[in-house]
């Protein structure tokens, strides 16, 4: 019985990782269908592999507006204009990250989570090309819905300056 | 005889009282700037926007540059004042971008290049007379300076136009 007892407290942790983990197709089996980018575009893809946290879950805005979820495993993307980008989570405290995106170009940017005083802090990270393209693999693609007062909401314009 | 007894026994109590009272106050005391010190230690540690990067304003002329792209010889390690530190790589290929008053801007296509506070920004680097200086924030159009200017290998690409 001892050793049974001993697996409840690893049972429950793995359900609620399990639960906070993200839920979509991985990114392996959706790639062939995932668009094509259209011309005059960029792609960002947001990603976060670490179950640090798991629980800490923050929206992701690209210049003011919401397009994810910081889940576990989990992975969008967006489509937008050349331009200059900002990504924004927040928890206790907001963070940033500020970068330009090309034509044609695609950028992979990596939440990852440090300690913070009451919550942990999810941050947004530029990482190279083939990290990006590695990492991702294995996430499983996050759909946000927006919620009605988001639809509602007038969208901010694509360029930050 | 009995008088001499009560007079010692309460100058003990007294002594007791005293010393009872003293260690108390200066346990809660300890306990008092043991709490302070962990409190400044979180807040220090993790919380808030408590590393700043200092930038400047600053604007990029787009002077047509003669053939001024450059490969790095060498790989440099850039410490940022604000204690986090960077790899220029070597081999990788800067492109001519503009002048701002402090020296030359370079972008490269070959890595990926940040800076980082409690926030993070893409950068380019400014370089002057063969020194990296600092680096350009394209999107804040800022600079943001480094306190030792680094020496650069520099191999020019004088055919590139």
């Amino acid at each position: 019985m001892k050793p049974f007892f001993k697996l409840i407290p690893v049972l429950v942790l793995s359900f609620f990782m399990a639960s906070c983990a993200a839920s979509g197709p991985k990114f392996t089996e959706l790639s062939n269908s995932i668009s094509t980018l259209p011309p005059d575009t960029g792609r960002i893809f947001i990603y976060r592999t670490s179950f640090l946290g798991a629980g800490v879950q923050p929206e992701v805005k690209l210049n003011g507006e919401i397009i994810g979820k910081a889940i576990p495993q989990g992975f969008f993307y967006a489509d937008r204009k050349p331009g200059n980008y900002e990504v924004l989570t927040s928890t206790e405290v907001d963070r940033r990250l500020s970068l330009t995106l090309n034509s044609g170009q695609v950028r992979y940017v990596r939440l990852d989570v440090s300690f913070g005083f009451f919550v942990g802090h999810v941050f947004p990270v530029l990482v190279e090309d083939e990290v990006g393209k590695s990492e991702i693999q294995e996430c499983r693609y996050e759909e946000f819905k927006r919620s009605e007062k988001q639809i509602e909401k007038k969208e901010p314009g694509d360029e930050l300056q | 005889m009995i008088v001499e007894e009560e007079i010692s026994v309460s100058m003990e109590l007294q002594e007791m009282l005293t010393e009872n009272g003293y260690k108390s106050k200066s346990k809660r005391a300890r306990n008092r700037v043991g709490f302070c010190l962990i409190v400044v230690f979180l807040l220090h540690a993790c919380a808030f926007d408590v590393v700043h990067l200092r930038q400047s304003s600053c604007q990029i002329e787009k002077v047509k540059s003669n053939g001024k792209s450059f490969r790095l010889g060498k790989e440099v390690q850039v410490t940022l004042d604000t204690g986090y530190s960077r790899k220029l790589k070597d081999g990788v290929r800067w492109d001519y971008v503009g002048v701002i008053p402090l020296g030359e801007v370079f972008r490269t296509n070959d890595q990926i290049l940040t800076v980082e506070g409690s926030n993070i920004f893409e950068a380019y680097i400014v370089v002057s007379s063969g020194k990296l200086v600092g680096f350009y924030l394209p999107v804040e159009k800022t600079f943001s300076s480094i306190s030792q200017p680094i020496e650069l290998e520099i191999i020019e690409l004088k055919y590139i136009q």
